[in-house]
């Protein structure tokens, strides 16, 4: 019993802050459909901006998110402005294969300026904390924080689309941008606004995560693909989807741990000696390629 | 008898271009005899494996406007093949490549069948998503060495050993890929002037026409991804042999997948010559920029952001690459 | 035509000269080429081994008469009239293919006379294959897959011992627990130990030593749960620990290169996985971030070891090339950079020994030579290759040994040697605590 519900806590903890890195995807994606290869590295940025400020600043780890989060901003502002706006002229060969060029580019730029040693946080306020709640559920506080953010962004981001006037402007841009060009709305301005917030949330997510998971200039293309199978999943564009999705992929993850719970409860031998960890995101690719042949437009997508 | 005659034709391209290309491929046939690092060598020999990992590539990416990133699970189907059934049964390279390719194939009918069912990135990440689930269940399979992969010692073969193509010294490899190179050339000139190349073709123009002038859409897609599997299984069964250790982080990373897309987009996809030009810039360039900027000093990763920035030059610029580059500077000097 | 002819002639001729000339220089220096992960995950060992080799160069080609080796004495090797070693340093970043062409470009364009490395198992696989394939000798300083070995290759030899070895001592040492023979600690019930869970690295180092951890705990009669193998480079191993925590073991065995060594510990002290005994199989586990980046939690950890600053209050030599290596690096020898330094000597023994650069000359001496254990700063009995047999070209007269790290007076932290029992220079900590 312990092993489930030590394995159920884990996977809803860091599903919701998967959420938190495809929530980012599913906005650019929705606004412009585009899909930005390098959106992992864009995370991986905002690892290292967490981790290098706090060192640099003493400051507590978790209060570098929102000086990420402006990182964030600014890097999507400028990826939009001074490349994506002339990629999405061409063909959609030249749109994947470009973001894959400027993966490569921000990644060995990481590599060359930071090294491709790990590193992670080692000192801050919750840092190496964690909650035992009995029953093998066993929270660490980083984690814990981590999700609980993860879910103010989504409703900040949510209510942002929702109930302000940009967010209404991105929304029709999304839906229709040649008529929404015809009302008066700045499209092109909203496309980079749409960076913005994409590389905003993913690298304040970023910064989350880097209280507990390591960073190498290597990390992103992993989080490129539970974020390409959270957005599936959740439907390409959909905020709730992408959280909802998020929370499914990350219980997904920790399948192995569910594995060994139904092994010990049935007593079958044969089943410890299956390697399942080595499959932990095995399964989130196949489900990423059953859901697009099954449900393509996702569980909330109303874009396909 | 069609068919072969379409392969040597090349009539349709102009004068320049030929002479070029005649000089190009006697340059390559006559390289080792001329003094040359064992560096340059290699560098060939990759420069010729990867021009036919995107001419396959073309057929489905280029011609046919799907991008396919997930190639490199074929290059593993095709160099595991011929390495278990090297070590296993000592059979020789001219079978376990055919079967290899014939597994391939399989495999791609198999996934090839609800894969293009999708379009455009929802495809291109399907293929990755696919190429990365069976790399990971070759880690851990027993029979093909699972993470440690497998070793083919040179040492237990009598050299140079042409049945099972393992050779002291790269010179005899290189003939051999040379060889492969130049039919694959051949088999590429008869394919796009074939049936399925202009069924391809006005495909990838616009799909509702295309079947409503009767073409079975669906089909032809994946053919055409089967003859890519199969440049790419025969390259793969070639490479186990010439590197002779071949582990799944290796062989079937998504890198080795993307560089294969990449070149031949950089070339011009879509054209004869593209995947070829595409590889002559690439493959050198990667290996000389390492090896110049490489790990001197904390200048670890430069060649691979000039690798990068240039892909990404390419792509926003002229999105068909160096040969629509020359293509459109042509058209402009006519009119 | 003939026109032609005449220029082509004298020309040709200028080209033999030029080509011809190029490969009849005088041997000035002695190239080895070496090959270490100097960037990658394991970069912080490559510039230990680095270290290593290059401070047994020095040695090599000064005269140092104070230290009590021969090496030290003579000036560059003195039967091929003191020519120096000169080593050429490759990084292969960890990966085997760039491993195997960087042995390439070695041996063909950098003239190498010989190589050494490689550190990672999988890439002295596939370099060792290289120089198989070329007669060029190969002495494996620092990998321990007992895979290597067994090949039957002419050109490898091995001077560090390899993991069957190394294992075995930790289960010899388990047995010699239960019979009381660790120092300051009774004897303790086997029940009280019998439960194993494993996690090694995936690749040839760490899937062999899961299977020897399989086969020997069989042997000895414990019960191994749980072996899982997982992928160095991983992020996170929370549901690899979570998945040894569910065997309920008593004890944890671990084969990790330093990143993922580090992320594991920290990994089981969050999720409180409390074994009785962590031991690791060296490597990221003697890796100096290790000890760096968990400070006090690694105290009360087990290490297979080669080398301990210790092992100077018994063996001089260890003391005074430490007490060098100390002065240029600022920290004690480890396991790595001391069975780097060894690989080095051991190539000047062999070359002094064979009197010649050629390959035929150098087998001849490897397959022969007899390095007594006073002249070597690790303590082995000494270095001498299988010539034949099973495990040719292994080094038949190497040991290992069982670290843990502890607490000194002074309050730092440093490494007790707790097995071979008899040189034990420290109680030994149990249970462990903090996890």
């Amino acid at each position: 019993m312990e092993i489930l519900a030590g394995s159920l806590s884990a996977g809803l903890l860091i599903g919701m802050v998967f959420a938190l890195v495809a929530l980012g995807l599913t906005i650019i994606f929705g606004v412009m459909d585009i899909v930005n290869f390098a959106h992992g590295e864009f995370l991986m940025l905002g690892m290292y901006t967490a981790l290098l400020t706090a060192q640099a600043t003493g400051v507590d780890p978790l209060l570098t998110i929102p000086f990420a989060g402006l990182v964030g901003f600014l890097l999507g502002v400028i990826c939009y402005l001074g490349f994506v706006k002339y990629l999405i002229r061409g063909p959609m060969v030249a749109q994947l294969l470009g973001t894959f060029g400027l993966m490569l580019v921000l990644r060995n730029l990481a590599l060359f300026l930071f090294g491709s040693e790990d590193r992670t946080i080692h000192e801050g306020l919750l840092v190496g904390q964690s909650f035992d709640l009995g029953m093998g559920i066993i929270l660490p506080a980083t984690k814990l924080a981590a999700a609980f953010l993860s879910v103010i962004s989504f409703t900040a981001v949510w209510l942002l689309i929702n109930r302000t006037r940009i967010g209404k402007a991105l929304m029709a841009t999304a839906l229709n941008a040649q008529g929404a060009r015809y009302m008066g709305i700045p499209t092109e301005r909203m496309n980079a606004f749409a960076w913005g917030i994409g590389g905003a949330t993913v690298t304040m997510a970023g910064a989350l995560l880097v209280n507990f998971w390591s960073v190498t200039p290597y990390v992103g293309l992993l989080f490129t693909m539970i974020a390409f199978a959270i957005v599936a999943l959740g439907g390409f564009g959909s905020i709730p989807g992408a959280f909802f999705a998020g929370l499914i992929v990350g219980l997904i993850t920790e399948l192995p741990g569910i594995w060994d719970f139904i092994a010990e409860m049935t007593g079958f031998d044969w089943m410890a000696s299956v390697p399942m960890t080595s499959f932990k995101y095995t399964w989130v690719y196949l489900a990423y390629f059953l859901i697009m042949l099954i449900r393509p437009r996702g569980l909330f997508g109303w874009k396909h | 008898m069609e068919t072969l005659k379409n392969a040597l034709d090349f009539s349709d391209f102009p004068r320049l271009d030929l002479t070029l290309a005649a000089a190009v491929a006697i340059f390559l046939m006559v390289f080792p005899f001329f003094p040359h690092s064992s560096f340059a060598m290699s560098t060939l020999i990759q420069f010729l494996m990867f021009s036919l990992y995107g001419m396959g590539w073309n057929t489905i990416g280029g011609y046919g406007g799907q991008v396919d990133l997930g190639k490199a699970q074929y290059l593993g189907i095709g160099a595991y093949t011929t390495a278990v059934m090297l070590l296993r049964w000592d059979t020789p390279f001219w079978i376990s490549m055919p079967i290899g390719v014939m597994l391939s194939v399989t495999w791609s009918f198999i996934i090839g069948y609800p894969l293009f069912k999708l379009k455009g990135h929802y495809f291109a990440i399907a293929t990755i998503a696919t190429s990365l689930v069976l790399k990971d269940l070759f880690e851990v399979w027993d029979l093909v060495g699972g993470s440690r992969g497998i070793e083919i010692l040179a040492g237990k073969y009598q050299t140079p050993d042409f049945l099972h193509l393992i050779f002291k010294g790269d010179d005899t490899y290189y003939y051999v890929i040379l060889l492969f190179f130049f039919t694959g050339i051949l088999f590429m000139n008869a394919f796009r002037k074939s049936r399925l190349g202009f069924q391809l073709r006005s495909i990838k123009d616009n799909e509702d026409i295309a079947r409503s002038l009767g073409i079975n859409v669906h089909w032809a897609k994946i053919k055409t991804y089967a003859i890519a599997t199969a440049f790419v299984s025969a390259v793969g069964s070639f490479h186990a042999c010439y590197v002779k250790n071949i582990e799944p982080e290796d062989t079937m990373s998504l890198d080795i997948s993307i560089l294969i897309a990449l070149m031949a987009m950089l070339g011009g996809a879509g054209s004869l010559w593209g995947p070829i030009i595409g590889a002559a810039v690439l493959v050198p360039l990667k290996s000389y920029l390492k090896e110049w900027l490489g790990a001197q000093a904390g200048m670890v990763g430069i060649d691979l952001i000039l690798y990068g920035a240039i892909i990404m030059i390419i792509s926003a610029a002229e999105p068909r690459g160096i040969w629509g580059m020359v293509d459109k500077a042509r058209r402009r000097k006519r009119s | 035509m003939k026109k032609h002819i005449a220029l082509v002639l004298p020309l040709m001729l200028v080209l033999t000269l030029i080509l011809g000339m190029q490969t009849s220089h005088a041997v000035e220096t002695i190239k080895i080429g070496v090959l270490y992960p100097l960037t990658g995950g394991a970069a912080a060992e490559g510039r230990e081994l680095r270290a290593g080799a290059e401070l047994a160069a020095e040695i090599a080609n000064t005269s140092i008469p104070e230290i009590k080796m021969d090496m030290a004495k003579r000036v560059g090797i003195a039967s091929m009239g003191g020519a120096k070693i000169e080593l050429i340093f490759k990084d292969h970043e960890g990966n085997p293919t760039l491993g195997a062409d960087q042995a390439k470009k070695l041996i063909q364009d950098d003239k190498v006379i010989g190589i050494m490395g490689c550190y990672h198992s999988a890439v002295s696989k596939t370099v060792s294959a290289v120089c198989e394939e070329m007669g060029i000798p190969m002495i494996n300083d620092s990998s321990t897959s007992p895979a290597l070995t067994t090949r039957g290759f002419k050109w490898f030899w091995r001077t560090t011992p390899h993991d069957i070895t190394f294992t075995q001592d930790l289960f010899e040492f388990l047995k010699g627990i239960t019979e009381g023979k660790a120092m300051g600690v009774p004897a303790i019930p086997k029940a009280q130990i019998k439960t194993l869970a494993a996690a090694c690295e995936k690749t040839e180092w760490g899937s062999q030593v899961s299977e020897t951890i399989g086969i020997l705990s069989k042997d000895y009669g414990f019960d191994l749960k749980k072996s899982i193998l997982y992928a160095a480079k991983s992020p996170d191993l929370s549901s690899e620990v979570r998945s040894l925590k569910s065997a309920k073991p008593d004890i944890m065995l671990f084969a990790s290169y330093a990143s993922d060594a580090i992320l594991m510990m920290k990994t089981l002290k969050a999720e409180k996985a409390g074994p009785k005994m962590i031991w690791g199989q060296d490597a990221g586990f003697e890796a100096p971030e290790f000890r760096s980046t968990l400070g006090d939690d690694v105290i009360g950890i087990l290490t297979r070891t080669v080398f301990a600053p210790q092992v100077g209050q018994v063996k001089d030599v260890s003391g005074q090339v430490n007490f060098l290596y100390k002065k240029n690096m600022g920290r004690d020898l480890s396991g790595a950079s001391a069975r780097a330094f060894t690989g080095v000597q051991t190539w000047v023994e062999v070359l002094e020994k064979a009197g010649s650069t050629a390959p035929a000359a150098i087998q001849k001496a490897a397959n022969t030579i007899m390095i007594p254990g006073d002249q070597l700063i690790v303590p082995w009995k000494g270095i001498r290759f299988a010539a034949s047999g099973s495990d040719q070209g292994q080094n038949e007269l190497g040991s290992g040994m069982i670290g843990q790290y502890q607490k000194n007076k002074a309050g730092e932290i440093v490494m007790e040697i707790v097995y071979p029992f008899d040189v034990a220079t420290a109680k030994l900590i149990y249970p462990l605590k903090g996890f």
